[in-house]
């Protein structure tokens, strides 16, 4: 349980400071729509599209997707920059173990920054004499999770590959970009599955695609495992 | 003997670098045992190894009994072992009360009247975040958290390096009087004069393999430093002989390091016709300098 209590003061900066921003970013598209729709949409749009272009598959989904990446950073590699993973390493705990932990720590904490926005648009619409279905923002909600478990495991996995301070992070955020990128060259796009369109609904969401998408991030948790448990320190 | 640490073979090569060569070391119970070495002669890499912290090349070895390349029985090693790193970082977002109620949380066996006297006697601000700590009240937290838990082996890399001169003189009294109560301690240094003081045996390591393994006792009784005087340069191989540790040449002046006293180096030299200037007891220092300076 202490491993747990650990993973979160390491990581509850990053996931306040997320927490903050979603929520404060999702308070100022509902209660400033009029002036936030121009910029990320058309006037004349509806209320649910202008929430779908600006948040569910807009810039808010793309604020959360960096935050996601963040969530991975730390580690043994880390600790051994800052001279604490000596401190861990002699602990009477399996390495499997503090990577577990830290996984799963940062699985739910993802979790809860996916369910975030999914809460508040339909709670707070109603505060402007609009409405958002709470059944298709839950919907928005579990998709953002999982795609978001697969983003969080891609930068639990660059935070093992690459050791550095901030290198790990710019990896992250490199890896996702070519990946994307790679998702829309023709030809591609019909075996690749691109996350993004995943997590906004455009893409594909059935039970199977979800599932692949999570035992690919469980694969990817497990690949960070199977190199720490290997890495000399 | 009863053995806390012993390695065979021990080796740990990165890329081209032997880092530990066929390392043999045994480590005592219930001794106080000084690891001495230059840097870069293996001491930290022979710790991490036998923490499971670093895999080994080659070798096998035993800590406590346990199997240090079995990550399992490593494991169970590491309950009853405590480490204080070389660079006695800690967990600088935790309070100095978080990282005694995470740490305690490990170990069973955790004394909690030992924490708290040792919090007493350090002076350490429990509300404190550890990374607003000095140097040497980390070092102090580092041992808190390692003795508190009541360990049979106590593994300290380096401990003195940082501390002022006061905190260096608790901490040599703390470690000194560990073994009494059935915790032996392993430590390296590079302060001789440390070693010297606390150990009751002391392992110099050279190249990544063990040069020296005696007690403090063994030195002081065998060892003996003969200083000669040749009237004409001395034969090259004159004292090629088991027991010479080390020569050290000055034109036609001669210091001999033997580890079995000094008759049959002096029967040697008088054979030579050489006059004995001077015989007398080798300290720590010149052992470890004849030993990892390559005189002989």
């Amino acid at each position: 349980m202490m491993l747990f209590y650990k993973a979160w003061l390491e990581s509850r900066t990053r996931f306040l400071l997320g927490l903050l921003v979603i929520a404060g970013l999702s308070t100022v598209f509902v209660f400033y729509n009029h002036d936030v729709r121009t910029v990320v949409t058309d006037h004349d749009v509806s209320y649910g599209e202008y929430i779908w272009r600006g948040i569910f598959k807009g810039q808010l989904r793309d604020i959360y997707v960096i935050l996601t990446l963040l969530l991975g950073w730390g580690g043994l590699d880390r600790e051994r920059t800052h001279g604490t993973a000596g401190h861990t390493l002699a602990l009477p705990v399996s390495r499997w173990r503090l990577i577990a932990a830290r996984g799963l720590t940062g699985i739910v904490e993802t979790a809860a920054l996916a369910i975030l926005p999914a809460s508040l648009i339909p709670a707070l619409s109603p505060f402007i004499h609009e409405s958002y279905p709470w059944l298709l923002a839950l919907q928005f909600g579990a998709l953002w999770t999982v795609g978001g478990i697969l983003i969080f495991a891609i930068g639990f996995l660059a935070s093992v590959l690459f050791a550095g301070e901030y290198s790990a992070a710019i990896a992250a955020i490199a890896l996702l970009f070519g990946y994307s990128i790679t998702t829309d060259l023709p030809g591609i796009e019909h075996y690749l599955v691109d996350i993004h369109d995943v997590m906004n609904g455009s893409g594909p969401h059935g039970f199977t695609t979800l599932a692949a998408i999570s035992i690919t991030a469980a694969a990817t948790i497990w690949l960070a495992g199977y190199i720490t448990a290997r890495r000399d320190y | 003997m009863d053995y806390v640490i012993e390695t065979h073979d021990l080796s740990k090569q990165f890329g081209t670098v032997h880092a530990v060569s066929g390392l043999n070391l045994r480590v005592v119970r219930n001794q106080v045992t000084g690891f001495l070495g230059r840097n870069g002669a293996g001491k930290s890499t022979t710790i991490r190894m036998l923490l499971g912290m670093t895999h080994p090349t080659s070798g096998s070895g035993l800590l406590l009994g346990h199997s240090i390349t079995d990550p399992k029985q490593d494991l169970e090693a590491r309950r009853q072992v405590a480490y204080c790193g070389e660079d006695k970082q800690l967990y600088a977002y935790m309070t100095v009360k978080q990282l005694i109620h995470f740490t305690a949380s490990f170990y069973p066996d955790w004394r909690s009247e030992v924490a708290a006297s040792l919090l007493d006697q350090f002076q350490l601000p429990p509300g404190r975040k550890v990374k607003a700590l000095s140097k040497g009240m980390c070092t102090k937290l580092a041992l808190l958290l390692a003795l508190a838990r009541r360990p049979s082996l106590l593994i300290l890399d380096e401990p003195t390096e940082g501390l002022d001169p006061v905190a260096i003189e608790e901490l040599l009294q703390t470690l000194s009087g560990l073994p009494a109560d059935g915790t032996t301690v392993f430590f390296s240094s590079h302060q001789i004069s440390e070693v010297e003081r606390i150990a009751d045996r002391v392992c110099i390591i050279d190249r990544g393999q063990l040069a020296v393994d005696l007690s403090l006792d063994e030195i002081r009784r065998d060892h003996r430093r003969i200083t000669l005087s040749f009237s004409h340069q001395p034969p090259e191989h004159l004292f090629d002989m088991p027991e010479v540790r080390s020569i050290e040449s000055n034109g036609r002046q001669m210091i001999v390091v033997s580890s079995h006293g000094a008759g049959a180096v002096v029967e040697r030299a008088k054979t030579a016709d050489a006059v004995v200037v001077d015989v007398v007891p080798v300290n720590l220092r010149e052992l470890f300098l004849g030993t990892v300076q390559d005189h002989k």
